[in-house]
């Protein structure tokens, strides 16, 4: 059965935070299957974009939809459970818990408290976590508490719960942040291979990065839409050069 | 080999069985009266252990639902006595000196002992769970759900003794009649009450492992981890701590139905806060992350109270040397009394899988563990 | 008649839940840290006043300066050897604090005794005739002095430099430090202002009722719940909170009784903290 792809749409959204407007009469749609990188400078409302997506901050005005969906006003368990996942430039893995562990709380596909309080976790589909795990490298720390992973592995870690989620939509804040050349590198090619299966909107700094993945960018400023394209389009526009990159394009950035 | 999970079931399983075969070593029947009550509180300290072990949630009022459900069983067995104790009419002796003059209609059901053993789980469970979604669904956390839920406490605890013409009053409801319950009759100073209660601890404690083994008691310690992130994976959050509460409260209830089986009266000082801060100090001693733990601090701490009631100036001393170990337990023992247990098995767990790695022979290995 | 003398408890009730409770908001306030033990704090201030008067002889004024160090090292000292190690677990704090007071408790009654203390009213036992109405002088006197001490604390906390720092603390403890500020020692001072106003309540509310190890318990929930209504963020908040929860609780055991009068006030709060957490006095801060 072909899974149905549906198109992320923004429309005239803003988000406003006691008066202050992260995010601006915002026009935005991202394609099924495409990989969307949302850049800008800091305070430009990237951030936000993502935490409106998913339910953490509420979109003041203007619509979401992913497909036919209206995501406005659900909370954000409903719109995850819709397929929307996402990766929070903040740390937060289970530290208390086990590796293994974490990636079995990922696996939300059932979600319901009765359901779940009868089901033990031999029935979990640890095969498939335990190839997670061997993705991102965790293989061996698998009963390892999540808490005392270094910094890197506990990136690596958050990547393989959102892929155990198994979300159509990804939204990735900063996933690079704090990796070596190497990790940057395998990162992109991981992404590289999730679009077109799914959605990725992924939020970042590191221009050789984006560069590396980049389709469609999209360009923010002061809570605005500031420039759409591809990355040759980006480099040429005037308006992102003077608030963004400077005079040397991206690479320079 | 043994398994992690086999070895704690292992554990468990020889706690009750050492429990169970304790009649037969004592037969002193006020010792095993003591006994059983101390066991009852372990089983409220385990209900407590489920929500705010694994659940992170810090219910201050547990002892509502302990309460509760002692005052349903206490209602059922006020009904079943003798004449002479029921005032007159069939009306209890309190309500008669009260000038009630007919049983009010949320007595009536309790003539049913189905019907009121029911209610000693039922109604605790849906109050904590009303309580619960009140809270869970308006996001309160942490702190305000302890404020939270010791005043509601609080208020049930005034409300039951201010109507004491239906309740009791301060004194509560005494001169209970015996339970009896499929033929057999449960003395309270009879190896009978004991084994109704060891079983049911051991149900109990097995009943709220499975839990905690399930996938709803992993991603309930995820929440206690780190309640946002559960929800972007898909969890309504809300729910499972309304599960979590209920489920405890529902446990807490069977506690107090023992208890007023076992102490042979219901009273306010069931329900009050001091009972139910008590309940938080065993928990905290015991280990508050293990089921087991949390019952055997409940039963040592109780346990030693009791030992030392003889004397004045020994249980004052007693309990400050109590409120010292909880400072100190607060302050760098976080896991309980069972943290240093569980360490100990991870060592030897840990010393094992070293001992067992490929490319080894029998002797542990000589390099440092890299953790 | 009746009304004005039912003011004029609502008022002095308040007056002593102001007092209470201003102790308390500052800690909360600028530790984060719910202090438990508060009542505790009160209940050594009462045993303190009744130390000084039946061992030392000293007169009630003289030694109110003297009961508000005693108590307000007893709260450094706590903030020093206990709470410094708590700052990050908040859950924690009301655990360990309720600890220390259980110990104060026991220590008291190990001590002293847990029979009723009795302290003398101090040579103003008179009462000032308002029409028909009695209304005893320490009564006017508690009324009085919590209202100094409020304008004190504002004083400190909004004209003075120490103020200064206490408020960046509370609002970002962390960037506070990097500036300078000494955060431990802060804390500590705060700690013991805190305990000293609770010591003092404890002091002058002694004459009015007896004294017991276990007097605190009553002081620390009310004073909570004036807290919570107040928002933790408004010294006003708390003044006005303690007059309608002081004046609310007069009225409603008027009406009903002194149970029903608690209860409900509980269970308003209950309903406040779920729909109204910040208090109903807090800023708006961008979140």
């Amino acid at each position: 059965m072909e899974q149905q792809h549906k198109d992320l749409r923004l429309d005239h959204v803003s988000v406003r935070f006691n008066g202050f407007l992260a995010v601006d009469d915002l026009t935005l749609t991202v394609k099924a299957g495409e990989l969307r990188c949302l850049i800008g400078p800091n305070g430009a409302g990237k951030t936000t974009t993502l935490d409106a997506i998913c339910g953490k901050a509420k979109a003041s005005t203007g619509e979401i939809r992913l497909g036919d969906a209206l995501l406005n006003n659900l909370e954000e368990h409903e719109i995850a459970r819709i397929g929307i996942g996402r990766k929070f430039q903040v740390p937060s893995i289970f530290r208390q818990l086990t590796v293994r562990e974490n990636l079995l709380v990922a696996h939300s596909r059932q979600p319901g408290v009765v359901r779940n309080a009868l089901r033990f976790r031999r029935s979990e589909d640890s095969d498939g976590l335990d190839k997670l795990a061997e993705l991102v490298g965790l293989r061996d720390h698998l009963d390892r508490l999540a808490g005392h992973l270094s910094h890197g592995q506990t990136q690596w870690l958050e990547m393989a719960l959102l892929l155990a989620q198994d979300p159509k939509l990804i939204l990735m804040d900063e996933p690079t942040a704090g990796m070596t050349a190497q990790e940057t590198r395998k990162t992109a090619e991981l992404f590289n291979r999730l679009k077109g299966n799914r959605t990725l909107i992924v939020v970042e700094h590191d221009m050789a990065f984006v560069k590396e993945i980049a389709e469609v960018i999209s360009v923010m400023h002061q809570g605005k839409l500031l420039a759409q394209g591809t990355v040759a389009e980006i480099e040429r526009d005037a308006a992102v050069k003077e608030a963004y990159l400077g005079s040397g394009g991206i690479s320079d950035a | 080999m043994l398994g992690r999970n086999s070895f704690q079931f292992l554990i468990y399983a020889l706690f009750c069985a050492g429990v169970l075969a304790l009649p037969m070593f004592v037969e002193d029947a006020f010792l095993l009266n003591k006994s059983a009550r101390y066991l009852v509180l372990g089983i409220l300290a385990m209900a407590l252990s489920l929500s705010w072990g694994y659940g992170g949630i810090l219910n201050l009022g547990q002892a509502t639902s302990f309460g509760l459900g002692s005052y349903c069983m206490a209602m059922a067995l006020k009904l079943r006595t003798v004449p002479i104790h029921t005032g007159a009419e069939g009306l209890p002796d309190f309500m008669v000196w009260n000038n009630v003059e007919t049983l009010p209609w949320f007595w009536q059901p309790f003539y049913s002992m189905p019907f009121a053993l029911a209610a000693g789980i039922l109604v605790p469970a849906l109050i904590s769970g009303l309580l619960a979604w009140f809270m869970f669904r308006g996001r309160v956390t942490g702190v305000y759900v302890a404020i939270i839920t010791l005043a509601f406490l609080v208020v049930v605890n005034l409300l039951i003794i201010d109507q004491q013409r239906f309740t009791g009053g301060f004194n509560g409801i005494t001169d209970l009649a015996q339970l009896e319950l499929f033929g057999f009759e449960f003395d309270a100073y009879g190896a009978s009450s004991y084994y109704l209660i060891a079983a049911t601890l051991t149900v109990c404690l097995f009943a709220a492992l499975l839990v905690t083994k399930s996938k709803a008691g992993l991603v309930l310690q995820a929440i206690r981890d780190h309640e946002n992130r559960v929800r972007y994976f898909g969890y309504d959050v809300a729910r499972y701590k309304i599960f979590a509460m209920s489920v405890s409260a529902a446990i807490a209830g069977v506690a107090g139905m023992l208890y007023t089986v076992v102490m042979e009266f219901a009273s306010p000082t069931f329900l009050n806060v001091p009972l139910s801060l008590s309940v938080v100090i065993w928990c905290a001693v015991g280990g508050r992350q293990s089921l087991l733990g949390s019952t055997c601090g409940a039963m040592l701490i109780a346990g030693m109270q009791g030992a030392l009631s003889e004397s004045e100036t020994f249980l004052e001393t007693w309990t400050l040397v109590m409120g010292l170990l909880f400072v100190l337990v607060v302050l760098f023992l976080p896991q309980g009394l069972a943290g240093i247990g569980q360490r100990l098995v991870d060592h030897l767990f840990a010393q094992r899988a070293r001992a067992h790695a490929p490319g080894t022979s029998a002797r542990p290995a000589t390099t440092p563990p890299s953790s | 008649m009746e009304f004005v003398s039912q003011a004029i408890t609502g008022l002095s009730i308040a007056s002593i839940l102001l007092m209470v409770a201003l102790g308390l908001a500052i800690i909360y306030g600028i530790t984060g840290v719910i202090n438990l033990a508060h009542g505790e704090m009160v209940m050594l201030g009462a045993y303190s006043a009744w130390a000084l008067q039946t061992f030392v002889g000293l007169g009630f004024f003289a030694s109110l300066p003297l009961i508000f160090l005693a108590t307000a090292l007893f709260g450094w000292v706590i903030d020093r050897v206990v709470i410094r190690h708590l700052y990050n677990r908040p859950l924690d704090t009301i655990l360990a604090t309720w600890g220390i007071g259980v110990m104060a408790q026991q220590i008291v009654r190990l001590v002293v005794g847990g029979e009723l203390r009795y302290v003398q009213m101090p040579s103003l036992n008179s009462a000032l005739q308002v029409g028909s109405v009695d209304i005893p002088i320490i009564r006017l006197f508690i009324l009085c002095l919590s209202i100094a001490l409020f304008a004190l604390t504002w004083y400190l906390l909004f004209r003075t430099n120490l103020g200064l720092k206490l408020r960046a603390i509370a609002q970002n403890r962390e960037v506070a430090s990097c500036f300078g500020i000494d955060a431990d020692r802060v804390y500590g001072l705060t700690f013991a202002y805190g305990a000293g106003l609770a010591g003092l309540a404890g002091a002058v509310v002694s004459p009015l009722k007896s004294v017991s190890p276990e007097m605190g318990t009553t002081y620390v929930v009310d004073a909570f719940m004036v807290v919570v209504l107040g928002g933790v963020e408004s010294l006003v908040g708390t003044v006005v909170s303690s007059g309608i929860i002081g004046g609310l609780s007069g009225s409603i055991a008027f009406y009903f009784n002194d149970t029903i009068a608690k209860a409900a006030v509980l269970l308003a709060i209950v309903v406040l903290i779920r729909f109204m957490p910040q208090g109903l006095f807090a800023a708006k801060v961008r979140s």
